[in-house]
């Protein structure tokens, strides 16, 4: 059993190594997107998931981290970790001052408070265009270049971004398996008895939501260097639907699911555009199935399929 | 910690009044709990006895009145306040993690005691790591204890209700409360699970835990050395269960004899 996890690993790897060497630079340029869309799509994930909360604004801390990374590594030619601390630290905040009240909603009028955020986020980006760059956006972004070796292809970005992903795939799953990450279960089955056994409930869910908000920074500051163009367009409402579509798609319960989510939402759409007009149609009927067929989305659907091979 | 009264209970309701509408549930309700007792609380249905709880437990603010716990008056602290001041409560259908195994529940019991963050956890800290292996060796110390061996790795939702009593118990045993309220705990049990629920609980008070049962179950009763008797909102009588049943207005409230 412990060797054949072992194989599955190796296997892995030597396919996530040789998969950009095979594909075309277009494929591979997607799959960059999936690993941004998978770091932003986690923090969805896991605070739907674990905390029952649906956050509607990750495009703003996209958005913030991106125009960070574009205002201190552009205009002041600081060092890309700069942008990305600075993005962190104003996403966490704003997280933290506007997550405080509105995480004591629930349900819809949570979501709905989250949708305000993400639509006044989208018209602040687009009226603070001295920072923005308003529709114009901002260009030249220097790449990420540590060390002189600049991270300015897809392929090279591809081996960038994917060991990032994975690195923050791993601290949450840390963290589901731990202290936190127990009582973040306990709270979902009964909020009562996690209270009575001292889980500050209101204090974990905006911990969850600074921690949710960060990695939509990130995401983002990793968005800009990448395509070293940021424009308003890309921290629209219409993005946080996505990343809360790649979340459901890829399952709530487990860490690794808004990978499956993240490809789903940024391949598929691309390969059915062959068929022509029709495709959007198909994406569309793709997704429902999805929806009906695997109601615990792709992780879900895994999980369920291994313990059944367990049992037997 | 304030200092506290040597004669003081470590729980003391005092002049605690609560309606609902109209309609009036409690009415000034005097009452105590020595530490190292083990005290009832018994009353029929509708007596108000979990409005009292809720009261206790900080569930529900009291319209009048105060309760003090360890010498400190705790009418409006929240529940988390209380859990980490030593009071614990269960529930009168058991609140069992339902998609987490026995032994996560257990674990769950030592929560209040631990203190690893977000950030320590998500980085496996040392302390994080020390804090989840002396969960887990609580959670399977405690199962012993309290039988719970053959169901350790089960998911609570799916064990039997006499069996998630117990686990709620065990839970509540391992944040190691000051006072220990259960409320109804024999409901939904058989003969024989009610008889070992005396011994659990003459066991738990021998070794010190001060616990608070209430019950409309006279036979559960019969472990506590103090019981309260409720009734309409007052309490009519308190002694021990020998002298309340004795008592005229016990008998004729409550035992309908």
């Amino acid at each position: 059993m412990q060797s054949g996890r072992t194989w599955i690993w190796i296997v892995g790897l030597a396919l996530w190594v040789a998969l950009p060497f095979f594909a075309t630079r277009h494929i591979v340029d997607l799959l960059v997107y999936a690993g941004l869309y998978t770091i932003a799509g986690l923090g969805v994930a896991f605070l739907l998931g674990q905390c029952g909360i649906v956050n509607l604004a990750q495009s703003v801390f996209y958005g913030i981290g991106a125009y960070c990374t574009a205002w201190f590594c552009l205009r002041h030619g600081l060092p890309s970790p700069v942008g990305f601390a600075a993005g962190i630290a104003i996403s966490a905040g704003i997280a933290a001052v506007v997550g405080w009240p509105i995480l004591r909603l629930s349900g819809y009028f949570l979501a709905l408070a989250t949708l305000a955020l993400g639509i006044i986020g989208q018209v602040l980006f687009l009226e603070w265009d001295g920072i923005t760059g308003g529709t114009l956006g901002i260009g030249g972004i220097p790449h990420i270049a540590p060390f002189g070796f600049a991270f300015n292809t897809p392929l090279r970005f591809y081996f960038l971004v994917w060991p990032i992903t994975l690195l923050l795939l791993i601290l949450h799953h840390n963290l589901l398996h731990s202290r936190n990450g127990l009582a973040l279960r306990a709270m979902r089955d009964s909020p009562e008895a996690a209270a009575v056994l001292g889980v500050d409930i209101h204090k974990l869910k905006v911990q969850i939501f600074v921690l949710s908000a960060a990695l939509g920074s990130v995401a983002g500051s990793l968005l800009a260097h990448y395509v070293t163009f940021v424009s308003v367009d890309s921290f629209a409402v219409d993005r946080s639907i996505s990343f809360l579509l790649l979340a459901v798609l890829g399952g709530l319960y487990t860490v690794w699911g808004p990978v499956l989510g993240a490809l789903f939402v940024t391949i598929l759409p691309q390969w059915l555009s062959k068929l022509g007009d029709i495709h959007a149609f198909v994406f569309a009927a793709a997704l429902i199935a999805a929806v009906i067929l695997l109601p615990e989305g792709f992780g879900g659907a895994i999980r369920h399929w291994r313990r059944a091979r367990v049992t037997k | 910690m304030t200092a506290m009264d040597s004669t003081e209970p470590l729980l003391q309701v005092s002049a605690t009044s609560h309606s609902f509408g109209g309609l009036r549930v409690l009415q000034k309700v005097n009452f105590g709990v020595p530490a190292g007792s083990l005290t009832g609380l018994i009353g029929p249905n509708g007596a108000g006895k979990s409005t009292l709880f809720n009261i206790v437990s900080g569930f529900l603010l009291p319209q009048l009145g105060t309760v003090r716990f360890g010498g400190r008056d705790i009418t409006r602290d929240t529940v988390q306040a209380r859990t980490h001041a030593g009071l614990m409560r269960t529930f009168q259908t058991p609140k069992v993690f339902g998609k987490l195994t026995v032994r996560e529940n257990l674990m769950m019991g030592c929560y209040r005691h631990l203190a690893s963050g977000v950030m320590g956890n998500m980085l496996r800290s040392p302390r994080s790591r020390a804090e989840m292996q002396q969960m887990h060796a609580q959670a399977t110390e405690a199962g012993e204890r309290f039988g719970l061996n053959g169901v350790m790795e089960r998911l609570a939702g799916q064990v039997p209700v006499g069996t998630q009593r117990l686990v709620e118990l065990a839970r509540s045993c391992l944040s190691r409360p000051r006072l220990l309220m259960l409320d109804e705990p024999s409901s939904g049990l058989n003969t024989t699970e009610i008889g070992q629920l005396r011994e659990l609980l003459l066991r738990l008070n021998g070794e010190g835990m001060t616990i608070l049962l209430v019950s409309h179950d006279m036979h559960l009763v019969d472990v506590a050395s103090e019981v309260h008797v409720l009734c309409f909102g007052s309490i009519i009588a308190s002694g021990s269960m020998t002298q309340v049943k004795q008592d005229e207005r016990v008998r004729e409230a409550y035992l309908g004899v």
